[in-house]
This record gives C-alpha cells, structure tokens and sequence, in this order.
C-alpha cells in the first residue's frame, strides 16, 4: 500500500515499494536536548533522501513580510547553518539507529514559485560546500552523497513517481 | 502605459514627450515586421546571439540622434550599421527578389521614418519627410567594446574615415568629451554622482584627450590602466556629470555585463534604476542573469521596467514578446539556459534518465 508525507499544505505520495515517515514529530524525541531534524526521511533500495521542506507560498499562513525575510535571509545564505544542522543532527540520530548504511541525499524544499532554478542550483553549491557533500580523505565514507534544492515544480518535474501537492484546508481554500 | 509616480515632485509631461514611444520595422536587417512599444523606463531586449537586439537599439538611437542633429534618418542609418560600400539597400532583409525597407520611431508625438529599397545604394534616395516639430532628444550609445581607453586621437582618425567603425564610436567619444558642468548638480544627480564616486574609489578627469581616473592617494591612473568594468562606470560618471544623461534623454547600453565582475552588476542596476526615476529612458541588451535578477529584486513597485523577449519562430521569423514583470519574460533564453544546467545536475545525482 502506497503511503504519503504530509508537511503543512504540502504532501508527497510515495510509490508502493518507497517507505517514508516523518522525522521530526514527537517520535524523533530529542528536541529537548537541541537536536534538530529533517521533516520526512524515505527510504530507497539504493539510497535514502533526507527531506526539508519549507513552504513560503503556503496559502495565508506566511504573511508577506515574513516570507521576503525568508527569502532574503536564504539567499544571503542565513538559513545555511539551520538546514545543515537539520541535515547532521539527523544524520547523528540515524547512525545511532544503525541505520546509515545507504548513500544519503538531502532534499531540500523551498516552496516558492520566485525561487528559479539558478538560484536552486546556487544554494545547492553552497549548501554542498558547507555540509560537506564532500570528504577529507581520512574519510572512508561521505556523510552525504549530494544536496539536491527544489521548488515545488522543479521536484515534480524530477519526481514523477513521488507528486507533490498542495492541499487546502476548508479555512483557507 | 500608466503615467510616471505620483509621488515624484517634478512634472512628467516632459519626460513622456521625450520619450521612445514606438519603434516599426518592416523588412529591415533581420526583422520582417516588428511593432514593438517601449516603457518610459527601462527596457531590457533579452534573446539568443542573432534576434536582432543590437539593430533595434541601433536603429532607435539613429532616429534620436538624426532627429536632433536635424540630419537625414536614412544617412545616420547607413553611418551607424555601415552596410558595405554603404549602401543602404543592404540594410533591407534578404530575400528573393527586391523588397522594401521601412523604418520608424516615434518619439514623444513625431515620427522619425525612412523607406528605402533593398536595390537602393545611396541614402539620399531613401525616402522620407523630415518629421514636423523634429523631437530635440538628448541620447547616448554604449557599445559593447569600451572606447575611451583608446579615445586619444580616435576622433581626428574617424573624421578622415582612416578607420572602419561604426559611428556609435565616435558618437559616444563626442559625448565623453563634452565639458563638465560648472556648479553643483541638483540634488538628485548629486546623490548619484556620490554613488558613482564610492564604486569608482575617485572621479573621472579628461586630459588632452585621455580619460584618467582620479583616485586620492594613489593619483591619477590612465583608462589603459583601468579595469574595464571601472572604465564602464567611469563613462556614466561622465555622462552625468556633463549633463548628457538629464531627464528625458535616452541612454542605449549594449551588454553592460561585458568585462563586469558580477558584484559590479548590483550598483550598476542600482544607478540604472535612478536614472529612470530622474527621467531617463534606458534600453539595455543582455545575456546576463546577475542583471536581469538585480534589475527583479532592486525594483520598486513604482519604477517602469519592460523586458522585450526577442525570439525566432517557427517559421524562423524574429518575433519580440513584451512582459512588464521578470517571470513573465517568455522566452527566457538565459533562464533556459540554467534550466538546462539543473536537469542536467539532477540527472548526475539523482542518476535518472533525462527529461524527453
């Protein structure tokens, strides 16, 4: 049976082979001590994808003030430090689960139609120098095979089998 | 198209008699027909190499200067595209058998226009009426290679027509050499000039013919010396300060990114967009992203930007849609081209097969 994701509005239908579930509801359990964490970890034969999602074109929840503070912030690259840390934590937590076996890809969502994909593929640079997606040679392993940002059509334009939708309360359609 | 802000103390009816109101090809170079209306503001021509972005700014500031100069339109065509032998003819599109050429800019009420056929040699045979009440526009010309680090002598060797250039050249060093403005500038152009200053790291001095920048400690500096993107704002400095660009002329800039660093470009759009609010109408083509972006985010709800999106069609005609708004430019070759560059990171890291 397929399964979805939901964040806010936004909720990606997963195929029935892809197990999915959302990392930082109260099952995570650690936010008392700091740790941050990814909204949906889904998993892959091949692969995992650590998946953050933040939806600025949500329908009345962002005011306008709040979401150009956003947008400015993450463009200067404000917002690095808090998505890596997201990516890391997770990452933390799942080692200690035993379960970071795979390569993982950091998925991040930036719903925002004003993001284009020059400025996606910009963020995804830096956000790959930071993390890092790379290795000191010591490394045997990568702690994350590669960054990945989308808006919300670029990741339907790349995830057919995974749709991403928008759904609308009745308080707000 | 809706009047200049409100909230500008100055009257405007000046400003909109000055400005480009609309530019008509018909046969011309490349174009087969175009009736393209442009912003009193800025106007971007965006498109592949080829759609004809420099010829309708060519064209445009060809019906400027003629009409200022109260010189033939067809004449200051052939001296600004330099068909070969300068016959004019060359300039009408290449086709089978012989066709006619039309060219016509509307400036504030008065059309600049010039016809002519493609077996026409002579401009002088280019039909066309003086236009009444010929529209005394202030315009200027930017071309893609910078000129005032080689300014020195340029103009005697022009004047003999000893070297082949088109005239936007020589145009553009007249200007450049025109003298500074005694007194203190307006305020408004004050604060422009101040922002110029501070991207410069000094002013501009001309010198028996050679531009130098003027830097404080370090002295003066000749242009050969100067960065190229220095040089660009350079020339702008001058403009201004020369009273060159004032409100209701015109300012065309062909690929003002060339030799840019793009940290250069932010200011730059910056000093574009005050120039529009003190009156002046701005065309610029690009092929830079950096531009077309800061020109997005630096505009105010007020401000007049219209991108032209140069284009062939099918039928490979040049075709120009009109959008008042970033996302609506279509098509957008420059974000295409970065379109590409994702899908094709994705695939490598996604490892998936390309999109058909």
């Amino acid at each position: 049976m397929s399964m979805s994701l939901r964040e806010g509005e936004l909720q990606v239908s997963l195929p029935p082979s892809v197990q999915g579930r959302k990392f930082d509801d109260q099952t995570h359990g650690l936010s008392h001590c700091g740790m941050k964490a990814v909204d949906w970890i889904i998993d892959l034969p091949d692969r995992v994808y650590f998946v953050e999602v933040k939806d600025l074109d949500a329908s009345g929840a962002t005011r306008h003030a709040d979401r150009t503070k956003y947008l400015n912030e993450l463009r200067a690259g404000g917002k690095d430090s808090d998505l890596i840390a997201k990516f890391r934590d997770s990452f933390i937590y799942q080692w200690a689960c035993g379960a970071t076996n795979k390569p993982i890809i950091y998925l991040v969502v930036i719903a925002c139609q004003a993001l284009d994909e020059a400025m996606l593929l910009h963020r995804a640079d830096e956000l790959r120098r930071k993390l890092p997606s790379g290795r000191p040679r010591v490394w045997t392993r990568a702690i994350a095979k590669d960054v990945l940002v989308f808006n919300e059509t670029t990741w339907n334009e790349q995830f057919a089998d995974m749709p991403m939708e928008r759904w609308l309360s009745a308080d707000n359609a | 198209m809706s009047s200049r802000p409100s909230t500008t103390p100055r009257p405007r009816a000046e400003l909109v008699h000055g400005a480009i109101a609309r530019i008509r090809l018909e046969h011309f170079t490349a174009f087969e027909y175009l009736n393209l209306t442009p912003s009193p503001g800025i106007n971007v021509f965006v498109g592949a190499n080829g759609t004809g972005k420099t010829h309708l700014m060519k064209v445009a500031y060809a019906a400027c200067d003629s009409a200022k100069k109260k010189e033939r339109f067809a004449d200051k065509l052939t001296r600004v595209f330099m068909p070969a032998e300068g016959k004019i003819g060359r300039l009408a599109k290449r086709q089978r058998g012989s066709t006619r050429a039309l060219a016509e800019v509307k400036i504030g009420g008065s059309k600049v226009r010039t016809n002519f056929s493609s077996t026409t040699t002579r401009p002088q045979d280019a039909q066309e009426n003086p236009p009444k009440n010929a529209p005394n526009v202030s315009s200027v010309y930017i071309p893609v290679k910078e000129m005032l680090a080689n300014a020195p002598g340029f103009r005697s060797l022009y004047a003999e027509r000893a070297i082949h250039f088109e005239e936007v050249y020589s145009d553009l060093l007249d200007r450049a050499y025109l003298p500074l403005q005694r007194g203190a500038p307006d305020a408004e152009r004050g604060r422009l000039l101040n922002r110029l200053r501070r991207e410069l790291g000094g002013s501009i001095l001309v010198q028996d013919e050679e531009f130098y920048w003027n830097g404080g400690r370090q002295g003066k500096l000749e242009f050969t010396l100067l960065a190229e993107g220095l040089r660009k704002l350079g020339l702008l400095w001058l403009l201004i300060q020369n009273g060159v660009l004032l409100e209701g002329s015109v300012l065309f800039w062909d690929e003002p990114e060339a030799n840019l660093n793009p940290t250069l470009l932010a200011p730059l759009v910056g000093i574009l967009l005050e120039l529009q609010r003190l009156g002046v109408q701005v065309f610029i083509a690009t092929h830079d992203y950096v531009l077309l972006k800061q020109l997005d985010l630096q505009k105010r709800n007020d401000d007049e930007v219209r991108y032209h999106a140069l284009h062939r069609t099918v039928d490979d005609q040049l075709a120009c849609n009109s959008a008042d708004a970033y996302l609506d430019i279509d098509p957008n070759a420059i974000n295409e081209a970065f379109g590409a560059i994702y899908d094709s990171e994705m695939e490598r890291s996604l490892q998936r097969p390309k999109r058909p």
